[in-house]
């Protein structure tokens, strides 16, 4: 009897922290800038352009549909590209590719690095010293020109360029976890509760998750725009997958054209691959500025006034 | 304490250069297929072997390919020190050669670009920081942040678009006017600039939000310093307390940031120059990937993180030398 006593006192003192996630996220909303907000509504809508995609554009991206280098019109929204193309379809259907490239490599690097880091902190020893030195090295290896050499030998594809851009992106993420376990480890509140005889996982689960997934969250957004960019990067080399429709490869075939800039198909061919990348990145950096402000004060490193 | 200090730095930076070398060396081997099946086929998956066993057996003895894996990395690593970074399929020369041809360019718009962002940063971020809180000083954050978002190469097209294409004030493409003739030194350099105007202010636009974050930050956080407000006291005007009493204690960071963003910069001229197309390494880089020149592909790798891993080692000592308490 005393033991369930103690149990229903204890689910009431939890109450507060076990709001519902709508509530939640209604107040992360709330606190937003009128930026974070606008960001917020252009992911959004490339979100929807990305899912819709199919609905939203008439032509396939991959088929000639119309002639080579039609301006924009009724029939071609967008215009067609030098192999009679739908510009806008392309643009539609890039949306999904770059948006999955980002969001792939930030979770799986944000998560996963994350991971590590929890682990590396929570055991320290070989462990510790095994993941931070890895760390170390990562952080100092001049990120672009070796994803450049290491696409060029594996070869393009969608599939490659992920797991490199994981592999030089789950450092960050690894190293504040770690140093985030580390400082949630020492406190009064977690010695306590192993001396109750909390397990790991529980200790885990309760403790140090809550405490960190707020800081790996604005990072996984962080590292969703590196992610963009890097692909746009390498696929701007022609590093890209040469079957994908990414908006970098968009602009690798525009700017690869001979006489682009003599004739006016830039204005429909490379503009709106160009704007889309640029709303895009804008989106994601006024959300994940906001993120950072809401969720954590502690990261906030630059900009404080 | 300084010692040890240096000892870390130094043997990471060997670890780091290791592992650079090492990727260098063992991607290209762990490719499936060999030189010779390749020599000797057209179509990719279709081994045609013209060459018989012995034949074989000579040219792999020829190249040292018969060797085990570690005496090989251990003649790689003599000929990288003899500076013999292997011959260029494309440009039919010897790879150091070809580096060498290019280096001057990117070196001359990287190190333009850095002079440009570190002075224009301090700049505004001086005067950021003496307007706090004011409406001058949020503008130029908003905007400035907002700028630094947009990645260099993508800021490149969108000034080439409005300055080459559309105003037609600058030229689309190379370094110099093709078979112009000069009538003097003068002329020439006029000439140069000319054409590295707009890929320096591309890079040094990219790196510019950040010196100017880091320079208003520090100033800020400065100028809440006792000192300060003893120059004050001493009824001192307030451009020499700001000039000589804080910004010359902010600037320590704004040294280290400026090491870094070498770094990075070089980093960035690779796609900035494709752009542009300029002829520096950056472009030699883009014709190596699409003409699949990996021996050239390597070698502008090895020079471009060496590089990278210099300004950074660089970097920590020239702090350590200006700020004594660094080791403390």
């Amino acid at each position: 009897m005393p033991a369930e006593q103690t149990a229903v006192n204890i689910n009431i003192i939890k109450l507060p922290y076990r709001r519902g996630t709508f509530t939640h996220l209604a107040n992360t909303y709330a606190k937003f800038s009128l930026e974070g907000k606008i960001g917020l509504f252009g992911i959004a809508m490339i979100l929807m352009m990305a899912i819709f995609a199919p609905l939203l554009s008439v032509y396939p991206p991959g088929k000639i549909t119309g002639g080579s280098l039609e301006p924009p019109g009724p029939d071609h929204l967008l215009g067609t590209d030098e192999l009679g193309m739908d510009i806008w379809s392309q643009i539609c259907y890039g949306a999904r590719m770059s948006l999955f490239i980002g969001l792939a490599v930030a979770c799986i690097a944000g998560l996963g690095g994350g991971a590590l880091g929890i682990l590396a902190g929570y055991l320290g020893g070989a462990t510790d010293q095994l993941v931070m030195r890895s760390v170390d090295v990562l952080m100092a290896l001049p990120s672009f020109p070796l994803l450049v050499v290491i696409s060029a030998f594996m070869g393009p594809s969608i599939f490659n360029v992920i797991i490199i851009l994981v592999f030089f992106s789950w450092a960050k993420p690894a190293r504040i976890a770690r140093s985030q376990t580390l400082s949630v480890k020492k406190n009064a509140y977690i010695i306590a509760a192993k001396n109750y005889g909390a397990t790991p996982w529980y200790l885990l689960r309760r403790h140090i998750l809550p405490e960190i997934l707020p800081i790996l969250f604005v990072l996984i957004i962080s590292i969703t725009s590196y992610a963009i960019v890097a692909e746009t990067g390498l696929a701007f080399l022609g590093l890209g997958d040469p079957t994908s429709k990414s908006w970098g490869m968009m602009l690798n075939y525009a700017t690869g054209f001979r006489s682009i800039y003599f004739t006016p198909y830039w204005q429909w061919w490379l503009l709106p691959p160009l704007a889309a990348l640029i709303v895009l990145l804008l989106c994601l950096a006024f959300i994940s500025r906001d993120l950072e402000r809401v969720l954590d004060p502690r990261i906030r490193q630059e900009g404080g006034s | 304490m300084s010692e040890k200090n240096r000892e870390v730095i130094l043997s990471r930076f060997v670890i780091t250069l290791l592992v650079i070398l090492a990727l260098n060396f063992f991607l290209p081997r762990m490719m499936p297929g060999d030189p010779f099946s390749t020599i000797s086929s057209d179509v990719q998956g279709e081994d045609v072997i013209i060459m018989t066993e012995e034949q074989r057996e000579y040219y792999s003895h020829y190249y040292g390919l018969d060797l085990p894996l570690h005496e090989q990395f251990v003649v790689y690593l003599s000929n990288l020190v003899h500076g013999d970074l292997g011959k260029s399929i494309q440009y039919k020369m010897p790879v150091t050669d070809v580096i060498l041809l290019h280096l001057p360019w990117t070196i001359l718009i990287v190190l333009c670009a850095t002079v440009i962002s570190t002075i224009a940063g301090v700049l505004l971020g001086t005067i950021s920081a003496r307007n706090r809180r004011k409406g001058s000083d949020r503008l130029m954050m908003t905007g400035l942040i907002a700028f630094a978002e947009i990645p260099s190469f993508l800021l490149g097209l969108i000034l080439l678009l409005i300055f080459c294409v559309f105003f037609r004030i600058f030229p689309l493409a190379g370094a110099v006017t093709p078979f112009a003739h000069y009538d003097s030194i003068l002329d020439q350099a006029r000439d140069i600039a000319y054409h590295a105007f707009l890929p320096i202010i591309t890079l040094a636009l990219a790196q510019l939000t950040g010196v100017y974050l880091l320079t208003r930050n520090t100033l800020i956080t400065v100028s809440t310093k006792d000192y300060i407000r003893t120059a004050r006291a001493k009824g001192l005007g307030e451009h020499i307390v700001w000039t000589r009493h804080a910004l010359r204690n902010a600037l320590l960071p704004v040294v280290t940031r400026t090491g870094f963003m070498i770094g990075m910069l070089i980093g960035g001229a690779v796609l900035v120059e494709s752009v542009f197309r300029y002829p520096g390494i950056g472009s030699t880089l883009r014709t190596a990937v699409v003409g699949r020149d990996y021996p050239l592909i390597q070698g502008i790798l090895l020079v471009v993180a060496v590089s990278i891993l210099l300004c950074n080692l660089v970097v920590d000592r020239v702090y350590q030398k200006l700020d004594p308490r660094v080791d403390e």
